[in-house]
């Protein structure tokens, strides 16, 4: 029996919207204390880490540990369903293998979906020793995400000890985009030697835009032409991290 | 703006052009359209070299002359059509227009001739004959028309019904076509057109009794089933992608109430977006290719060379125009177009057009039979021994053919582009700087490297 209960709607949605960006297909592995979920998506160049508290929910509720997998998409178009001021309900009992939706407010609805062969395979988390590590507001790092995104589809991310710097660069255009540390945008910033590396910004800008959806302030890590680790803050003892595997630029 | 039902907006009246004399360089060919002046008009090419060329010096930059290819089975058609009646089997095929969209010419397609025309409308049929016999028997097809509001069949009358009919039938049938002139060929002096047959208004049309292909009958008469699973469904059982284009474009498909014809052209490209996009479904489910694969076809000066790479669905198709051919006539330069998606597929129109959904339907067919997985990009070179466009059916029945081939298998990217430098004139470093997908094979690290 797994069975919770959420009155804020908005963060659940977020939540899955995030998740959504990688996977289809989505095996969580519940247990009495959280809710956890590790997955790369299909090329393999983009893993999410997420893990809830049942300190989260309003109501939580779950005798042992198991898998349970959705189609994340399919229950994200049920989800939109709720409005303000309205409770999700999400239950699996072990009798029937459908998951059941039941969104209360003015009146009650309650859905059901079927629930997927889960994913057996544990996805490993990388191994990398990161050389800085910064803080920033979501909305920050989204702003200039959008502005490089104007001129070229991947982003050079270097750090130095004063600020980090985006450098895109496009077929015919150009950017340059400075966080300086201490700024609005920047709250820290600790570098042990200067870093750089490029990442695709497609995958960058559609997992920034969503996770900065739950989450105000964001710790980026990363080195030299290595993954970067994108830890986006969680009430409680949540957690939604991303890592991205780099573009080598040869040449 | 729209026009009354039925009024079409005045053309200039048309001259026939004697200067096309001038062109030509072969007095038989001259003799013979002297004779039939009233059976053809033409079109000129607006650069002018048609006429300081006479299709002996190749100024186009072309391999042979398309305007003589086409005057040559042009003039083989003359006695056959120079009457009102056109009594022939149609192989079946149809033709709806997408010029005035929604009031378009809709209308069959007939031969003037009583033998199995079944392959005059069966692309499948078509991949390695010489560009002359298609031409040939393209221009052979009498075009009857009439003009009709897209979903408004009730208007139209009868000669629709019976379009429609003949549409579905499941092989050549026999057809009286009764116009009201003598239908008239235009020979367009230019290399955007495909080859097609005269064409005339019909006056009555009469269409012989016809098996239907059981299938497309069942979808017909199912008038709660929409038209996407109606596609998919009729894939699945075998039923050529020619004859699901064909049921499709008169209507045939679909809720009831909203059957509608689609123009021709864009019912080929919905249909084959329509199951590449259901095959996909598939093969995003399936385990990856376990090498880098090259597959080879070339057809009608078309050199297709198709790379798998053992990663998650992708697709891209770049083609490349030699100055001089269809669609870079007049450029000095190669010109590359090209198009991609990621894994969950697009929802715009691909900006290369018709052919990326067409060899999408042929490599998703492989990868469906072998249950794999891959990321996809689709090279074409269009050389200049491509004088004329033939339609997209020449992509997807390229492809297929690539397909058929067995593949050469490669341990690394490296090898493979290597592979590929070799068969293309047009260097390797135009393609790499092209593609997306091949920039991202060659760029993008995956998290796996680093546990």
């Amino acid at each position: 029996m797994f069975s919770v209960k959420m009155t804020d709607t908005k963060l659940l949605k977020d939540m899955f919207q995030a998740i959504a960006i990688l996977v289809d297909e989505a095996t969580f592995n519940v247990n009495p204390e959280n809710i956890q979920l590790r997955a790369m998506d299909p090329s393999r160049v983009a893993m999410i880490d997420f893990q809830w508290p049942k300190t989260i929910f309003d109501e939580y509720q779950c005798d042992q540990p198991q898998k349970i997998c959705v189609n994340i998409a399919e229950l994200l178009k049920l989800l939109r369903r709720t409005g303000r001021d309205e409770t999700v309900q999400l239950t699996l009992t072990p009798d029937t293998p459908k998951l059941q939706i039941t969104i209360t407010g003015k009146y009650t609805r309650t859905f059901n979906m079927p629930t997927l062969e889960p994913q057996e395979e544990e996805t490993p988390t990388p191994k990398i020793t990161f050389k800085t590590e910064a803080k920033a507001t979501t909305e920050g790092l989204k702003q200039a995400i959008e502005d490089a995104q104007l001129v070229s589809d991947h982003v050079r991310v270097e750090a130095d000890p004063e600020k980090i710097t985006l450098q895109a660069t496009g077929d015919l255009m150009g950017a340059t985009i400075e966080l300086k540390k201490g700024s609005d945008a920047l709250l820290d910033l600790q570098t042990q030697e200067p870093s750089k590396a490029t990442f695709s910004l497609s995958y960058l800008a559609e997992i920034i835009k969503a996770a900065s959806a739950t989450s105000e302030i964001a710790t980026l890590q990363f080195a030299n032409d290595m993954p970067i680790r994108i830890d986006f803050h969680q009430p409680k003892e949540g957690k939604l991290t991303f890592y991205l595997a780099p573009r080598i630029e040869v040449e | 703006m729209k026009r009354p039902f039925g009024r079409t907006k005045k053309i200039a009246k048309k001259k026939t052009n004697l200067s096309i004399f001038d062109v030509i360089d072969k007095p038989t060919l001259v003799n013979e359209l002297k004779r039939n002046v009233d059976l053809w008009t033409t079109r000129q090419n607006p650069t002018g070299l048609c006429v300081a060329c006479k299709g002996s010096r190749m100024l186009c930059g072309k391999t042979r002359c398309p305007v003589l290819v086409r005057i040559n089975s042009f003039i083989r058609t003359f006695p056959l059509i120079k009457n009102v009646n056109i009594d022939g089997a149609s192989p079946p095929s149809v033709f709806v227009g997408r010029i005035g969209y929604p009031y378009v010419y809709a209308g069959p397609l007939v031969p003037p001739i009583h033998e199995d025309t079944s392959h005059y409308d069966l692309p499948e049929l078509w991949f390695g004959k010489p560009i002359d016999e298609i031409v040939n028997f393209r221009s052979m097809l009498v075009r009857g028309k009439q003009r009709i509001h897209v979903n408004r069949f009730h208007e139209a009358g009868k000669i629709i019904d019976r379009t429609r009919e003949l549409a579905l039938a499941s092989s050549a049938i026999d057809v009286e076509l009764s116009l009201k002139r003598p239908p008239r060929g235009c020979l367009v002096f230019s290399d955007g057109v495909q080859p097609f047959g005269p064409s005339a208004p019909i006056r009555d049309l009469r269409v012989g009794s016809s098996r239907w292909d059981h299938n497309i009958e069942k979808a017909y008469y199912d008038t709660d089933l929409k038209a996407r699973p109606a596609v998919l469904e009729l894939y699945e059982k075998g039923v050529l992608v020619t004859r699901i284009q064909r049921a499709f474009s008169v209507g045939a498909l679909g809720v009831g109430q909203q059957r509608r014809l689609v123009p021709t052209r864009w019912s080929i490209t919905a249909v084959d977006s329509t199951v590449s996009k259901g095959l996909m479904k598939q093969v995003r489910t399936f385990p990856l290719v376990g090498e880098y694969r090259l597959y080879e076809s070339s057809y009608l000066s078309n050199q297709f060379e198709i790379l798998m790479i053992p990663d998650a669905w992708s697709y891209e198709a770049i083609e490349a125009w030699y100055p001089g051919t269809v669609w870079n006539p007049s450029g000095r330069k190669v010109v590359m177009y090209g198009d991609s998606e990621g894994y969950e597929g697009r929802t715009t129109y691909a900006s290369i057009g018709g052919c990326y959904y067409a060899a999408r339907l042929a490599v998703c067919e492989l990868l469906v039979k072998e249950q794999r997985q891959a990321t996809i990009v689709v090279l074409r070179e269009a050389r200049p021994g491509y004088i004329m466009p033939v339609g997209v059916w020449q992509v997807r029945e390229n492809v297929r053919n690539a397909m058929k081939n067995r593949p050469l298998k490669f341990n690394t990217l490296a090898e493979a582009l290597q592979r590929i430098a070799a068969q293309f004139r047009i260097p390797l470093k135009q393609w790499e700087s092209k593609s997306t997908l091949i920039t991202r094979a060659r760029l993008q690290r995956k998290l796996t490297q680093y546990t």
